[in-house]
């Protein structure tokens, strides 16, 4: 079993489901964005999951685009970046950072080094949204070497013969999306269509080898409930920005307690 | 051109988020099916023909090849296409796949708007619904196209995220894609993006050189020593360059827009001077212009469908082996080959096209006599009005538009006091 699978398999027995916080690196400024990520992980959330902004966010949807852009007025890199994430790592050993980006920003620091580093600073997992399984060998490859798991994503439209491949391929977690479109609210989710979730889920779960996170859309501690005994993490992303841009830390936090105590 | 599954040397492929692996597969299965469908064929040349007005004509330019006194010079009249450019080649192509495919709904991205109003176009005449997403900044600077489109039934969705123009009206596309893929189609106006889309309006659009090919033995007796064409997403060049690959007497020269000067941000230099760099993003690799960092960057010209930050992965590949000659042409040389052709052929060209007139002009003269080239016009000029009498200082044009607000405003309120 990978570290991170294991992580989350120890973790679960303490806890029904996990949770996992999406925070934007460098959002609103890095300071700040730190200050969050350090609250969070103070609060005791199991996961934070934070992304490195990128110009050109395709799967994302206004909030996270928006912070992306503002987080974007700054000079960010990469290794500042990994330097920043390592100490939290220290700090927090009872929690795991995983990281998020797009692919061209990794890609121009190199996917070989961004593994090692990863590794170096107990970066478990990776997610890149755009770079899909089949042009991933080399990273793949990277991966295993250093012992990082890369995080595949399935959506309620993959198809079932690439679903099943992908649960059987996956290692560390599963990001399972819960619904079509991209993350948050968004003038495009009216024409999404609602996926029969728990059978979706129970379908991943039948052929994963690996534990299940569910992220997209969840605000509500009804929609967390509803994942109770189908999967290990519940992602938090859009919904905590939002509330964290309405009344900074506080309301962030009171959002994150009225979802998981 | 055939793509090596999805690749062009080292760029192209398919790198998009998961919940579009579904839709790209269905358009990669009903394009390997319509492409030898003499049924889909058929149709698609009698709409081309009868909507679109294609052939579009091969026309000499005497008055240009003696003022310069050197090649002969040739236009490729892709202007005369219904919506006045060659976009609509692969609009007509598309739509008719989506009919196919049986979707109900097209989303497009737009930069100038010529690419939103040929797919409102056919969108109006094939009953499909149309969204079309058109960065804020070009929806103010390219207002009487978004007029145009809405006139047709189109949606236009302003984009007000990042540097509000082209590169985030396709971000923006590829959104609303996500979550309407099953019963919309993303009706890509260039040979960008995710595979098969480069292929596909390439394929769409190489009527353009094929036409060429016949015409030039017609008028001339041989094909063409040199070939122009600007370079934005590279559609046009590519319609133009891709039936004559294999003709290796055909030189092809391509003309990016160098803008008000080679800093980065003032130009859409992306193959030239080694100013652009690979990168994978939206949905493909290509040379894209980037900082140290990975982040896209800001790109100028002063003809909206050349301000691109990235290029068709084909093209890109064409240049790196060396088949296609890369060059730029700066705002001020544009302006003036396009007064130059008005001039001397009475022909209004496209800001677009009239870099690829800037590019061969600057060869023309240092050609031999009885050597031939051939320039697309992409499209024409018109819409270019307001920002073409601005560059060339016309003193009454405010005067006019002063006047006629006036009476705009009156007319209006006129009609709320009846």
């Amino acid at each position: 079993m990978s570290q991170l699978a294991n992580y989350i398999a120890q973790k679960r027995q303490q806890k029904p489901i996990l949770s996992m916080t999406h925070v934007v690196y460098g959002y609103p400024t890095v300071q700040e964005s730190l200050s969050w990520m350090t609250r969070l992980l103070e609060e005791g959330v199991d996961f934070i999951e934070v992304q490195f902004p990128f110009s050109d966010p395709v799967a994302d949807g206004p909030s996270i685009v928006e912070a992306c852009h503002v987080a974007l007025e700054q000079d960010l890199d990469v290794d500042t970046f990994l330097d920043d994430m390592g100490k939290l790592s220290r700090d927090f050993p009872d929690s795991r950072i995983v990281l998020m980006s797009y692919l061209n920003p990794m890609y121009r620091y190199g996917l070989q080094k961004l593994a090692k580093r990863a590794a170096e600073i107990n970066i478990l997992g990776l997610i890149l949204p755009d770079l899909p399984i089949e042009a991933s060998a080399d990273y793949i490859a990277a991966c295993k070497e250093n012992q990082v798991d890369p995080i595949w994503l399935v959506t309620p439209v993959t198809p079932k013969a690439r679903l099943e491949m992908l649960a059987s391929q996956a290692s560390g977690f599963l990001y399972c999306v819960a619904r079509s479109g991209v993350t948050g609210h968004s003038s495009h989710e009216a024409k999404s269509k609602q996926t029969a979730m728990d059978e979706y889920l129970v379908h991943i779960k039948a052929h994963a080898s690996a534990p299940m996170g569910v992220g997209f859309g969840l605000r509500e501690r009804s929609h967390i409930e509803a994942l109770l005994g189908k999967a290990d993490i519940a992602i938090l992303g859009s919904a905590l920005l939002d509330a964290y841009n309405q009344g900074g830390q506080e309301e962030g936090i009171k959002l994150l307690r009225s979802l998981f105590s | 051109m055939q793509s090596n599954n999805g690749f062009y040397g080292e760029f192209g492929g398919s790198y998009i988020p998961e919940i579009l692996y579904a839709s790209q597969q269905q358009i990669l299965h009903a394009f390997e099916e319509i492409k030898t469908d003499p049924e889909f064929i058929a149709e698609l040349k009698e709409t081309w023909q009868n909507y679109s007005g294609r052939p579009t004509p091969l026309t000499f330019c005497k008055n240009l090849t003696e003022h310069f006194g050197g090649a002969q010079i040739y236009l490729k009249r892709e202007d005369l296409n219904q919506s006045g450019a060659h976009k609509m080649n692969n609009v007509i192509g598309q739509a008719l796949l989506v009919k196919r495919m049986g979707k109900k709904r097209v989303i497009a991205e737009t930069g100038a708007g010529q690419h939103g109003v040929a797919t409102a176009l056919i969108a109006a005449r094939l009953g499909l619904e149309c969204t079309i997403y058109m960065g804020a900044k070009d929806v103010k600077r390219q207002y009487p196209n978004v007029f145009w489109m809405k006139q047709l039934g189109a949606t236009v969705v302003p984009v007000a995220e990042g540097s509000q123009t082209l590169r985030d009206a396709l971000d923006e596309a590829l959104r609303d894609w996500s979550s309407s893929h099953e019963d919309s189609h993303y009706l890509i106006g260039t040979t960008c993006g995710c595979a098969p889309f480069p292929e596909m309006v390439a394929f769409f659009q190489s009527v353009i050189g094929e036409e060429v090919k016949e015409q030039s033995k017609a008028q001339f007796g041989q094909y063409p020593d040199r070939l122009y064409a600007c370079v934005g997403g590279g559609s046009n060049a590519c319609g133009l360059f891709l039936p004559f690959l294999e003709e290796e007497n055909v030189e092809m020269i391509g003309v990016e827009a160098g803008g008000k000067g080679l800093a980065l941000g003032q130009h859409s230099i992306r193959l030239s001077n080694g100013l652009g760099e690979k990168g994978i993003a939206q949905g493909f690799a290509t040379m894209f212009l980037q900082d140290k960092n990975g982040q896209l960057q800001d790109t100028h010209s002063i003809a909206a469908g050349l301000d691109y930050v990235g290029v068709s992965p084909i093209i890109a590949h064409l240049a790196q082996i060396g088949r296609i000659q890369m060059t730029y042409a700066m705002d001020d040389e544009v302006i003036d080959a396009c007064s130059l052709l008005l001039k001397k052929e009475g022909i209004i060209p496209a800001l677009e096209s009239s870099h690829a007139l800037a590019g061969a002009f600057k060869d023309a003269a240092n050609l031999p006599k009885e050597s031939r080239i051939v320039i697309n016009l992409s499209g024409r000029g018109d819409k270019d009005i307001f920002n073409v009498a601005k560059a060339m200082n016309d003193q009454t044009f405010p005067e006019f538009l002063e006047d006629y607000l006036a009476d705009y405003k009156e007319h209006l309120n006129n009609d709320e006091e009846a």
